[in-house]
This record gives structure tokens, C-alpha cells and sequence, in this order.
């Protein structure tokens, strides 16, 4: 009898320490993968409110520290692909843009006719039609996650977004959003070609109409290094915008 | 609970409601959205090597304001005019209705009343499907002016999805007779189907002709759009065209050919030459911003080109911004070829337009 209580008591001795150990390990064991598009749905509610909502943009450019230009545009936004832009700065008055999926068309009043914008026209200037037009990443991109690292005292998760749709902007987004709420930190944009071209600083957050919401974001130009842009948003609420808004067929009523 | 300090709960109940009431008026019903701009343009244009008749010097100077008023997203009023003073051969003053119009919106219908611009065509420098445009003018298809004019109509359309119907029936008792224009009524379908937004235009004139046109445009790979038109009247008239861009700059090319009837004559061209082909390139790039202390820059070349009677006309075009509102250009356009072409029958072997913009 003694020797069987022996036995079982070095057996309970194993376990337990087995079972401690066990714990021990469990407890440092890498964290589950972050949920890539859980994370990009996520962020993109920092910058698109509502399934439908207006909200005004002010584009400030700035060269060599300067500021340079303004513009002015009132965006029109539902659901993840349809976008209309009025251009309100008195340089650009008269102007709009649809944006219909994959397709962009933009009127100017000194041409004939609406123009349909090529990919590549998309990202001219330093704050292009794609920065104000498409803000949808979930939409426009397939995200992996990276790793996790710290911007300044912020920790953020770090993802690589393609682009998995022709109307997508960039080819390739270096997304950084903040681990505790996914909220977007930093982006780097890059060309069809590898060529990084942009990055951006998401600045300040306000609430908005009770959502809190992205209010600045500075684009800077990779390749002219002296120059960035400023885009501060205000103005943010839904709004009910009815379908007929966003046709393409109704060019003369822009 | 006595009388009194029920009538107080009630009075702080009452004044509670009321002003949760007042806190959040909805956007939709109190919304008024009123947008106003004026340009100013001073232009002079020279005229070099001319015909006796023509003065050397034209200038101008326009006044172009307008404003539009938008309640509740149910009704529109728009009205642009354009005023003109000028001196040619002798002074001259003229108020211009360039748009005055009302739409009522009324669920996925819009019905407009008034003169109007519309745009059906998709040609840059030509057009034969934009039977309701502003003519287009190959040397100056962006009216740099802004001197086109709408056309009286009423409109009704109906949108829903993808499809757009359009009816118009457009009066030219209001419009001078040398615009050659008859009552027109027209119907438009207009589609988004796998990236081909194409159209069907259908319409008759008044004591004219009736006519069909069928129109597309389309986005192919990073850097090209095509578009083209066939059109029906009389005869067949076709344009293909095709814009590409490559580093900011844009490249955009036509070829047009319309029968030689008079809904298509062409000063210049005789009744009796048959049909036409005429080319049109461009090259420009807005905003050299590539080019350090170019950024306020923008330039253009273009040409254009009847093919059976070799005669063209370059255009150069050169603009510059000076902060938000001030603007200066200068157009240069050069007519060549024999005195019964298309293009050399310019009275005048050069144009020079200098000008400054001012715009709010």
C-alpha cells in the first residue's frame, strides 16, 4: 500500500508540474493571426461613416514647407464604389466626378463632352482623384498581415494590401492601423511597377456627428520630396442619396 | 403628487421634448444649397496677313456669371449669361443666355425646363451624335471663351440602375438664324454594360431629317480610352477616336468622316466634294509640375486636318495660373492650305489671342 501510494503520488507530482508547464507555455505561445479583413473593414469606418454620407475635403498643397494651393470638394459617397465629387475651389468651379466601380468619369466645363479617366490619370497630382475618390479599402484590396511594430509610441499591426479590382488606385498599399481599434496610422502606396510613390500620415481623429472620424491626413510625394498635400475633412454626416446621383448617363445634370 | 408639482413635471416634461426636437433638424428637409461663380475675361486677338475686311484687332471682354439653387434635392434653378462687350470693325455690346433652367426631381425622374447645355456626343474636336450639343468647334473645342450656348428644350429623364432615358424636344424659335438649327425631338438610352458606357440616340428635326446614332466610350488597360460614334442621317458619318496618357501627358486623336449634306457643310467646302475625313491630335499636359517653378503651367499642340484637301491648322495653346483666381493664356491658331479648302478659307493666315482670367 505504501508503495502504491508512492507511485501515485510521484504520478500527481508529474502531472502537476506536466500541467504548470503546460500553462507556462500556452500563456508565451505566438497570439492568433490578426484577422487581415476584419482589420481593413474596420479601419475603413474611420473614413467612411455611413453607407451614405457627404462630407468636404480641403486640400491644402505645400512646396517646400509652403503652402501652395487649396482646393475645395463636397464628396458624395455610397456604399463601397459610387462616389461624386463637386470640385468647390473657384480654379476648379464647375467641375465634377463620378466614380462608378471600377469606371471614373470627370466633367470639365471647357471640354465637350464628360471624360472618362484612364487609371493612370487617377493619380495626378500630389492628392490624386483616387485619394478622394476611392477611401473603400476593404473594397479595393486583398490584405495579409506582416507583424506587428510600434510608430512612435503607437503599436500597430501591419498589413500589405493589393489591389484586387482595375478601379483600385495603387497597386499596393503598406497599411498601418492601430492594434487596439484598427484605426489607420500610416500608409505607403505603391506603383504597378514597385515604385513607391506616396506616403501618409493619418493626423487627427474628431468625432463627427457621434462617429469618430478621420479629420487630416497628409499625403507625401516620394519622388518630389519637397511637396505634400494636406486633406482635412469636415462636414461629415449621412445623408440620403439617391441612386439616379451617381449615373453616368446623367453627365449633363453634373 | 399634488396639482402643482404635477403641472411643473409636466412643463419640464413639454420644454424637454421640444428642444430634443429642435436639436437635430433634418438635413434633408431644411437643406438650400446655393452655388455662384463670375469669370471676367480680357481678350484680344490679333490677325495676321487678313482679307481687307477683317480688322486686325478684336477685343473683348466678357463677364460670364452664374448660380444655381438647389431645395431639398426636389428642385434646381440654374441660370450662366454671358456678357460681351467687344471692338471690331466697330463697338459692340451683347447679354447672352448661356443656360436658364429649372429641374423638378421627382423620384428616379428629372424634367427640365429651359435653355439648357447637354452633351450626347462623344467626340473631342468632332461630333456627329451630339445632336443636342453646342457645335463643336475643332480649333476650339473647349470654347475657351465659354461663348457656347445651350438649347431651349424640355427634357425628361428617367434613371434607374445602370439605364438612363432621356426625351428632349428642343425649340429653335429663340435661336439666331444662322445657327441652322430646327425644332428637334430626341430620345436617348444610355447603358454602363462591362465598361462600355455606350448610348442610342434616336430624333427627328422639323422639316429635317430624322436621325440615329449609336456612341460608346471605353477604359482599356492603365492608360487608353476609346470612344466612337455612327451616326445616321442622310448618310452614314463616323467618328473613332482614342485618348492616351503616359506621365501626365495626354495624347488624344479623332478621325471623322461625315457626308458632305448641309447638316455637316464645313465653311469652305464645296456642295459638290463628296464626303470627308478630317484628323484631329492633341498633345498636352496640364500642370508641368515635374518642372520645378512650372507647376502653374499648362500646355497644348494640336492639329487638325481635312485629309481630301490637305488643308490643317495647328493650334498652340498656353495657360498660367497666378494664385486661385487670375489666369493669363496665349491661343495661336495658323489655317493652311488653298483659298476653297476646309481650313484656308480663313480669312487670315495666323490668330493670336492673348487674355487674363479673373474667376471667382
Amino acid at each position: 500500500m505504501s508503495r502504491i501510494n508512492c507511485v501515485l503520488r510521484v504520478f500527481l507530482l508529474i502531472f502537476v508540474v506536466g500541467f504548470l508547464f503546460t500553462c507556462v507555455l500556452v500563456s508565451h505561445a505566438a497570439p492568433a493571426t490578426p484577422d487581415g479583413e476584419a482589420l481593413l473593414k474596420r479601419s475603413d469606418t474611420f473614413r467612411n461613416g455611413w453607407p451614405a454620407y457627404v462630407v468636404r475635403v480641403r486640400i491644402t498643397d505645400f512646396e517646400s514647407g509652403r503652402p501652395d494651393e487649396e482646393h475645395l470638394y463636397e464628396v458624395s459617397q455610397k456604399g463601397t464604389d459610387k462616389t461624386y465629387v463637386d470640385f468647390m475651389s473657384s480654379r476648379e468651379k464647375g467641375e465634377h466626378l463620378l466614380m462608378l466601380g471600377d469606371d471614373m468619369w470627370v466633367y470639365l466645363p471647357d471640354t465637350s463632352r464628360p471624360v472618362r479617366i484612364t487609371p493612370l490619370e487617377r493619380l495626378t497630382g500630389d492628392a490624386s482623384n483616387g485619394d478622394v475618390a476611392r477611401t473603400n479599402y476593404a473594397a479595393d484590396y486583398s490584405p495579409v498581415y506582416l507583424r506587428t511594430e510600434k510608430v512612435g509610441n503607437v503599436e500597430c499591426y501591419v498589413l500589405d494590401l493589393t489591389a484586387k479590382r482595375k478601379g483600385a488606385t495603387y497597386h499596393r498599399i503598406l497599411y498601418w492601423l492601430r492594434v487596439q481599434d484598427a484605426r489607420p496610422v500610416r500608409a505607403e502606396f505603391y506603383l504597378t511597377s514597385g515604385k513607391h510613390i506616396k506616403s501618409a500620415t493619418f493626423d487627427e481623429y474628431a468625432p463627427s456627428s457621434g462617429k469618430e472620424l478621420l479629420r487630416k491626413l497628409t499625403l507625401y510625394d516620394e519622388i518630389r520630396h519637397n511637396s505634400r498635400s494636406v486633406l482635412e475633412y469636415s462636414g461629415a454626416a449621412p445623408r440620403s442619396l439617391p441612386d439616379k446621383l451617381f449615373n453616368q448617363g446623367r453627365s449633363d445634370m453634373f | 403628487m399634488n396639482r402643482n408639482s404635477l403641472i411643473q413635471i409636466l412643463l419640464i416634461l413639454s420644454v424637454w421634448v421640444s428642444a430634443r426636437a429642435q436639436d437635430t433638424p433634418s438635413p434633408e428637409k431644411s437643406r438650400v444649397d446655393a452655388r455662384y461663380s463670375v469669370s471676367v475675361i480680357d481678350d484680344a486677338t490679333l490677325y495676321g496677313n487678313r482679307n481687307d475686311h477683317v480688322p486686325e484687332v478684336l477685343n473683348q471682354v466678357l463677364v460670364e456669371p452664374s448660380f444655381s439653387i438647389r431645395s431639398q434635392s426636389h428642385l434646381t434653378f440654374s441660370s450662366s449669361m454671358i456678357g460681351l462687350a467687344g471692338t471690331y470693325s466697330d463697338s459692340y455690346t451683347q447679354l447672352r443666355i448661356k443656360e436658364t433652367y429649372a429641374v423638378l426631381s421627382a423620384g428616379d425622374f428629372d424634367f427640365t425646363l429651359g435653355r439648357k447645355m447637354v452633351r450626347w456626343g462623344t467626340g473631342y474636336a468632332f461630333s456627329a451624335a451630339g445632336v443636342l450639343d453646342p457645335p463643336r468647334i475643332p480649333t476650339n473645342p473647349t470654347d475657351r471663351l465659354n461663348l457656347n450656348e445651350g438649347r431651349d428644350m424640355i427634357k425628361a429623364d428617367w434613371v434607374h440602375g445602370p439605364h438612363a432615358f432621356s426625351l428632349a424636344w428642343s425649340t429653335a424659335v429663340l435661336a439666331p438664324a444662322a445657327a441652322n438649327l430646327h425644332d428637334t425631338t430626341a430620345f436617348r438610352y444610355n447603358v454602363l454594360v462591362r465598361g462600355f458606357d455606350t448610348a442610342l440616340i434616336a430624333g427627328n428635326d422639323r422639316e429635317g431629317d430624322a436621325f440615329g446614332a449609336l456612341t460608346f466610350t471605353r477604359v482599356l488597360g492603365q492608360a487608353w480610352e476609346v470612344h466612337g460614334e455612327a451616326v445616321w442621317r442622310e448618310q452614314a458619318a463616323v467618328l473613332l477616336g482614342a485618348k492616351y496618357t503616359i506621365s501626365g501627358i495626354t495624347f488624344i486623336g479623332e478621325f471623322y468622316t461625315p457626308p458632305n449634306i448641309p447638316y455637316y457643310s464645313y465653311m469652305g467646302v464645296s456642295p459638290l466634294a463628296g464626303r470627308q475625313h478630317y484628323a484631329f491630335l492633341t498633345i498636352s499636359k496640364s500642370r508641368l509640375r515635374d518642372r520645378p517653378g512650372w507647376k502653374q503651367w499648362s500646355l497644348s499642340a494640336s492639329v487638325v486636318a481635312n485629309l481630301d484637301d490637305r488643308s490643317y491648322t495647328p493650334v498652340f495653346d498656353a495657360s498660367r495660373w497666378f494664385g486661385n483666381h487670375f489666369s493669363s493664356y496665349v491661343h495661336m491658331d495658323i489655317p493652311r492650305g488653298s483659298k476653297t479648302s476646309a481650313y484656308g478659307a480663313a480669312p487670315y493666315s495666323a490668330a493670336t489671342s492673348v487674355g487674363v482670367r479673373f474667376q471667382l
